[in-house]
């Protein structure tokens, strides 16, 4: 298989014909099969993909195409219900869980004649930035130092989906972002990945984590492919009261990657003694560049960037432990035998959920008890009024703001931290955006002395998500990353 | 305040979670190093900030009143672990 494979390149070979849905497919499979060290997938819709290739090649066939990408295949985070294929979230408690409808986002997809080949493995219910918490057990990022032969974690939540692209496990993902699990695995895995603006993208039969923060999004290999992806699932849904009536862009048509007279922000609060070199290097070199081809550089504050992470720990843990007592053993689910009712809720909660979900859980359910609610819960609440309204000045004097995606670039699955509160500090970067409800993107940029790639994180106003993407294509015009990781699964 | 034994297994019933006593000094020893961080928001003043839940400034849409004949009782019961004609089954609640 080629590398350059890209959606906005596949829609080209289907349309002259030079491979079928069935083929392009079926080559996708072989690789899924031969990749599965990796453990991208919970489950592969072999089955299913073929009979839905082979039915788009008929619509190609008949000219009754449902759009330019029909007959793609692409992989879906195993967050997002899928009608009559399992949906597990990654999780014991919904490891037997077969939807009967179908998410707005993959419905979306569906309706693009987009074809799944199977649900992409994740942390648990999304919770985690290294994919270590998911039932069925870690990602291995398809990168690897130059150093080590030790296997290294692929970011998350959205391991899986960023991992996938990556190892060419697909061409394109679907994700979710919460707090960065769109952006963090992207920049771990040398992948674009895009946070829409909270509300631009449905967020319907979604297995909730914390309603207020989660987006569904994009994992690419360009820029381009991105917009044609946010093209196609994003857009109000009559289901999802939050989902955003501003009317969409033609994302992938307006993409201009003009920034003559742009001005980019660099906040101070994201500047470390403690960044790697290489990161801080790729972040000034990409100034200077943005600069090169036209637009001005200015340096920002964002004073209460540092409450961000802490504030984020209060807010998510308090949703997901509201969200959670949803799993119950009663409707659908794992169900553990218990003495008396409270008794089966306790052991079904206590089996079906791994150890960091019990601890947000636990932390949520903590904030918002009565005694403490205002003392954390309002606190965060209103310390994310602060942020919101550092980047709405912020966005008075700038149109796009540039930072590292992360604070480190992948390390090894051995070394993850046991402390819960290290790994936290892998999304610093990101959650701001989560709270403030901002777009961000994560681009690949360079990769660093052990060969492993550098992401950079873009932000821009709420729902200027043309002008995000339009950033985001001058860099990767200018610079035009190609590394790929070799493929030692191949042996 | 920090999670010792008692308030954790507390703080266990009420999120209907059972822990085990093996488990008991790890996760106290992770609890109490995650509210020591987000404790670190108390020097922040913010007597004149008013919460937000929610960022998107949008009010929220009344969706018309139309009867639908989708997500009916046979869709929802078809994942539960127990049922029985139309209803979902659970140990006796009453004696």
């Amino acid at each position: 298989m080629k590398d350059s494979y890209t959606l906005k390149s596949l829609a080209v070979l289907l349309e002259n014909n030079k491979i079928s849905s069935k083929e392009l497919t079926s080559e996708y499979l072989k690789n899924i099969e031969n990749g599965k060290e990796l453990n991208c997938y919970n489950t592969i819709s072999q089955e299913k993909a073929l009979i839905d290739a082979e039915k788009s090649d008929q619509r190609r066939k008949s000219q009754n195409l449902r759009s330019k990408y029909d007959g793609i295949p692409i992989g879906i985070k195993d967050l997002f219900c899928t009608k009559g294929v399992t949906t597990t979230a990654s999780s014991k408690i919904l490891s037997n869980f077969v939807p009967n409808y179908e998410s707005t986002v993959t419905q979306n997809c569906d309706d693009a004649g987009l074809i799944s080949l199977g649900k992409l493995n994740c942390d648990e219910f999304a919770m985690g930035s290294t994919n270590k918490t998911s039932f069925f057990g870690s990602v291995k990022n398809p990168w690897k130092s130059v150093n080590s032969d030790n296997e290294l974690v692929p970011g998350g939540s959205s391991g899986g989906s960023a991992a996938a692209v990556s190892g060419d496990l697909c061409v394109a993902s679907l994700g979710t972002d919460t707090g960065g699990s769109i952006r963090q695995p992207a920049s771990f895995t040398g992948t674009v990945g895009l946070k829409p603006s909270y509300g631009r993208v449905s967020r319907w039969g979604i297995v909730a984590f914390a309603s207020s923060l989660d987006q569904a999004g994009p994992i690419t290999k360009t820029v381009e492919d991105a917009a044609i992806l946010l093209d196609i699932i994003s857009g109000h849904d009559e289901k999802d009261s939050t989902s955003s009536v501003n009317p969409k862009e033609n994302y992938y048509e307006n993409l201009n990657s003009d920034i003559k007279g742009m001005k980019i922000g660099i906040p101070k609060e994201f500047r470390s003694d403690k960044l790697p070199a290489s990161t801080q290097k790729s972040w000034d070199e990409c100034a200077n560049l943005l600069k090169t081809n036209g637009a001005e550089i200015v340096d920002i504050s964002l004073p209460h960037t540092m409450s961000a992470l802490p504030a984020y720990y209060i807010i998510a843990p308090a949703e997901a432990s509201s969200n959670l007592a949803r799993y119950d053993g009663v409707r659908y689910g794992l169900r553990v035998k218990g003495n008396d009712l409270i008794d089966m809720y306790e052991k079904t909660r206590s089996e079906g959920f791994g150890d960091e979900v019990k601890r947000r859980i636990l932390i949520g359910t903590y904030v918002l008890s009565s005694g403490y609610y205002d003392a954390y819960y309002i606190k965060a609440q209103k310390i994310r009024s602060l942020i919101k309204s550092d980047y709405v000045e912020a966005f008075k004097k700038v149109d796009a703001i540039l930072t590292p995606s992360t604070p480190s670039t992948a390390f090894e699955i051995a070394n993850e931290p046991s402390d819960p509160v290290q790994n936290y500090l892998n999304d610093i970067f990101t959650v701001p955006v989560n709270l403030a409800g901002l777009p961000g993107i994560s681009i690949p940029y360079a990769n660093d002395e052990n060969n492993l790639p550098i992401g950079l994180q873009l932000i821009t106003n709420s729902f200027e998500e043309q002008k995000l993407l339009n950033v985001a294509r001058n860099i990767e015009e200018t610079i035009n990353y190609s590394e790929t990781p070799e493929k030692w699964w191949l042996k | 305040m920090e999670f010792d034994k008692k308030s954790l297994l507390k703080l266990g019933k009420l999120a209907r979670i059972s822990i085990s006593d093996d488990k008991l000094n790890n996760l106290s020893k992770d609890l109490n190093s995650i509210l020591e961080f987000v404790d670190q928001l108390k020097e922040i003043k913010t007597d004149q900030v008013d919460p937000t839940s929610n960022s998107l400034n949008q009010k929220l849409e009344v969706r018309d009143d139309k009867v639908d004949t989708k997500n009916g009782a046979e869709d929802i019961l078809e994942n539960a672990p127990e049922k029985e004609m139309d209803f979902f089954v659970v140990p006796k609640v009453i004696e």
